[in-house]
């Protein structure tokens, strides 16, 4: 129990404390609403029960580091028993209510109480140390950091840890005083019953100080945190569901068109990003986890996803009222990351799909991209004549649309024209695989599969254009909807039930763009028709393959729309041995061509698909096979198994030649692949 | 002030060339028309020059293939502020260089401009004659292989390419017409969005011109150059080569 002039102290506390509370929240609310866009209200109360279990069960949060995960756990449960712990302590502090040595459901209450607070305790000093301790967070050099962001982040780290420890330590000590003065142990609090035999031979008075100071260390530390709260990390607890359950539900494989306003395409200032990009900004939690699975940064390049969401906040936190007030914010490429950070995104995903707190910092590298080529701002040339040429040719080769399906021609069957006669499989073949003279092997191998398994499939010939799927993330909307409007009328001249492609690029975009568009078609990869041909019996496997081989699942394939099993499946029906890279299925690493790269020159140190066939060589000395899915992983592989030194010792192929080594087709030569008879 | 840019529209060769049945001319119904890649350099010039002293750029072009349109939309997109077509009676006919420079005279002295620039050259005026032809039917002075310019205190000084790696700067008088090999950057990027809002916003204003009647000489026969022999690369010493030489010029009789 409190004394008297203790309430009124807290009560006048508490008062000033939530006002000023009050007063951040509200700024940080105005300066949130000051993004376009506003939040669909009516998806909260259909996504927060289920996104509010998720969270409960920590699963955004174990997708990776299990260890530190745990540690989080330990904090997380804690604090959310803690709002009933502080509400009976409050009781207890001024009406004298207390579960002290009561038996059912409050010696429960009491065990959990206990548990929890030390479950809480050793996981924030065990995230504590991490931080701390072991440093595990390092940005690369060349990454734009806000100068208050570098030693901002381990401050706020510090009063946050500080404050739950001492928050949670002494309301656990408080219960081991409340023991001691019991006189006898609390067998449902064991801990603080441990911890009271240090308070023994305390006399009376000491005790009552004690249980009066721990009180106020508890509690009143709360009313001392809270007007800081708002500023801190901490607001992620708020933040991250938020984020979490208004997400609209929209394919990862979608964008949305560009925000206008004042003019501007896409974002160049925090008020032109969408209001759910500038709530990333108090979402994020500083863990970097984005950053340790970013291909750019991975490569040296000046690219944090982290940094950016960091530097938002840090921003907005330190110009709030005058944000929130309607200034206009400096431009994104002085206060949240660099140009050159903006250009080596590759799109992967990875960041996104990564995020705990449900971010996506990839999509405001998108909007700056959208941007600077709204407003004309100079190109890399690479990607500059890329897309002239495909507004012009509707390929990034620079090749007349005529040539596009040159090489059917030397096939020895035509290929039906779609536009002429009827076709079950659309076959949207896609650029690489149509004009890259190393991919157009594998296209007629998957021509002559097709053909051998009797299905019914036909293409668009020159009216096919690239499908736009990395125009669109270049930044370059009009053209990604002039290839979209060029695609649809040819679509529209064919008759057909679905759609199959070679390209997980080229599959993303007419799967989850087109719709958007008012297209839709069931969309296929041609592995997903290759492991039905063959599972149906429509394609037989001859002879067996006797190999080690690993599996890289592209990006827009594996991350972005999940098929990770049907490349798999085939795999296996060959009888090759599949031993998977430590990144795989929807964990997968980019190989570093995606969102236009493959245009752009790139600057790094060493290449994202070195890294991966480094990756893929420490499988084993036996491991012979790169399967890839994907014409511009063939063509990066192929580079990078040349540039690391392992041509020779590991061979990049794709699974369709595979397939027609086991599967055996007249007039279509097999790989040599060790077969079954040979190995035995 | 004002800046002329003059454009052209030519075959683009990216695409396979077809010749029409009556073995004088391109199938011009196979034919798709790209901006005469020079022009795009005398253009981007001339918007930095702009950029840089708020001169207005002007484009203007002869529409000889009918699609002149698209190429002038893109001009004005990237930041041209008008854009001038001259029509006529072009069908089925190339017209000479200097046929299209009297074309233009009237409608420079028209806008009176500061400065004219033009591609140095083009698939069909190889010699590089539009720019001082354009010059001399104007009496303004003129430059050619232009690489870079700036207007400095009512005249242009410009850099323009010798031989062997040399350059030479020179001021000219204004007004003047420049030959422009290459802007000072590459042409810029313009995003579709803005080509199509241009298309919507702006308008091409265009001149009805007399067809001249010295079109361009008479085409005999018009084909492919034919395939003619191989390179073949001399290898060894320095006195191995030269003895391989006098042998071939002496097996050709020329020496």
């Amino acid at each position: 129990m409190l004394t008297t002039s203790e309430r009124i102290a807290f009560v006048l506390i508490a008062l000033a404390s939530l006002l000023l509370t009050a007063h951040g929240v509200s700024r940080i609310v105005r300066a949130i609403a000051r993004g376009q866009g506003r939040p669909n209200w009516g998806i909260f109360f259909r996504r927060v029960i289920p996104v509010s279990l998720d969270i409960l069960l920590q699963r955004p949060i174990f997708r990776t580091r299990p260890f530190v995960s745990l540690l989080h756990a330990g904090v997380f449960f804690a604090f959310v028993f803690y709002g009933l712990v502080n509400i009976f302590d409050l009781a207890e502090g001024f009406i004298g209510f207390s579960t002290l040595h009561r038996g059912g459901i409050a010696a429960l209450y009491n065990l959990i109480a206990d548990l929890l607070s030390v479950a809480a305790l050793a996981g924030m000093l065990g995230l504590l140390i991490r931080r701390f301790g072991l440093r595990p967070f390092r940005f690369n050099e060349r990454v734009l950091l806000l100068p208050s962001v570098r030693f901002g982040i381990s401050r706020d780290s510090a009063i946050v840890g500080g404050f739950i420890l001492l928050h949670v330590g002494s309301r656990w000590i408080g219960q081991a005083v409340r023991v001691a003065e019991s006189g006898r142990p609390d067998w449902s609090q064991p801990t603080a019953s441990l911890v009271a035999t240090l308070f023994h031979g305390w006399n009376e008075a000491a005790l009552t100080m004690a249980s009066h100071v721990t009180w106020w260390l508890a509690l009143g530390l709360i009313l001392a945190f809270l007007p800081y709260f708002p500023y801190s990390k901490h607001i992620h607890l708020f933040m991250a569901p938020l984020n979490l359950i208004l997400r609209e539900a929209r394919p990862l494989g979608q964008l949305e068109p560009p925000t206008s306003s004042d003019g501007t395409l896409g974002a160049e200032r925090l008020e032109q990003l969408r209001w759910y990009q500038l709530l990333d900004a108090y979402a994020c939690i500083m863990c970097n986890r984005c950053q340790d699975v970013c291909p750019a940064h991975g490569t040296g390049r000046a690219l944090s996803p982290a940094a950016l969401e960091i530097n938002k906040r840090y921003y907005l936190n330190r110009n709030l009222a005058a944000f929130a007030g309607g200034a206009t914010s400096p431009p994104l490429l002085e206060i949240a990351t660099s140009k050159e950070a903006v250009w080596s995104c590759t799109t992967c995903a990875a960041c996104v799909r990564i995020c705990p707190v449900g971010n996506r910092p990839m999509l405001d590298l998108i909007d700056i991209r959208r941007a600077l080529v709204n407003r004309g701002d100079p190109l890399d040339p690479n990607l500059q004549s890329a897309l002239e040429s495909l507004a012009r040719y509707g390929n990034s080769f620079g090749k007349p649309a005529r040539q596009r399906a040159r090489w059917a021609k030397e096939l020895p069957f035509t290929i039906k024209d779609a536009r002429k006669e009827p076709v079950e499989y659309l076959w949207f073949v896609g650029d690489f695989a149509s004009f890259d003279p190393r991919m157009q092997e594998n296209t007629k191998t998957v021509a002559q599969l097709f053909h051998a398994a009797g299905l019914d499939f036909g293409i668009l010939y020159e009216d096919e254009r690239n499908a736009g799927n990395d125009v669109r993330r270049v930044g370059e909307e009009g053209l990604f909807e002039m290839l979209v409007e060029q695609n649809l009328a040819a679509l529209e001249k064919a008759q057909f039930r679905a759609i199959v492609t070679t390209d997980p690029h080229t599959y993303n975009a007419l799967k989850n763009e087109y719709p958007a568009y008012g297209f839709r078609v069931p969309v296929y990869h041609y592995t997903e028709v290759l492991a039905e041909l063959l599972e149906r019996g429509a394609l037989r496997v001859q002879q067996p393959l006797r190999a080690a081989v690993t599996y890289h699942d592209p990006c827009y394939l594996g991350r972005y729309n999940r098929i990770t099993a049907a490349p798999r499946r085939i795999i296996r029906a060959l009888g090759l041995e599949l031993r998977e890279m430590p990144r795989h299925g929807e964990n997968t690493y980019c190989c570093g061509a995606g969102g236009g790269q493959i245009w752009m020159d790139s600057g790094g140190q060493e290449r994202p698909s070195e890294q991966r066939i480094r990756e893929a060589v420490a499988l084993g000395d036996d491991l012979r096979y790169f399967v890839v899915s994907c014409p511009k992983d063939m063509a990066m592989y192929s580079d990078a198994v040349k540039t690391t030194g392992y041509e020779g010792r590991l061979t990049v192929i794709d699974v369709a030649r595979l397939v027609a080594s086991a599967v055996r087709i007249d007039g279509l030569e097999p790989e040599s692949i060790p077969v079954e008879s040979e190995a035995r | 002030m004002t800046i002329v840019v003059v454009m052209e529209q030519v075959p683009d060769v990216v695409e396979e060339l077809a010749i029409a049945p009556s073995g004088t001319d391109l199938d011009r119904d196979a034919v798709s028309y790209v901006v005469n890649e020079y022009d795009d350099h005398a253009l981007e010039e001339a918007l930095l020059l702009a950029e840089a002293t708020g001169d207005e750029v002007v484009a203007v072009g002869i529409d000889t293939t009918g699609e002149l349109d698209q190429a002038l939309y893109t001009a004005l997109a990237k930041g041209a502020r008008r854009a001038i077509k001259l029509t006529g009676d072009f069908e089925g006919t190339w017209l000479s260089t200097r046929a299209a420079a009297r074309l233009l005279v009237p409608v420079i002295q028209e806008l009176e401009p500061r400065l004219v620039l033009t591609g140095v050259q083009a698939p069909d005026d190889l010699d590089g004659q539009l720019a001082p032809t354009l010059a001399a039917l104007l009496g303004w002075p003129h430059a050619s292989v232009v690489i870079g310019s700036q207007l400095v205190d009512g005249a242009v000084q410009v850099r323009k390419e010798l031989w062997g790696g040399m350059t030479m700067t020179l001021e000219l008088e204004l007004p003047a017409v420049l030959g422009v090999q290459a802007a000072r950057q590459a042409p810029r990027y313009v995003p579709i969005s803005r080509v199509r809002q241009v298309m919507r916003e702006a308008s091409i204003e265009t001149r009805d011109v007399e067809t001249p009647g010295d079109l361009a000489p008479a085409i005999m026969r018009l084909r492919f150059p034919e395939e003619a022999g191989q390179a073949e690369i001399l290898t060894g010493s320095a006195s191995e080569i030269a003895d391989r030489i006098i042998e071939l010029l002496r097996a050709r009789g020329l020496l």
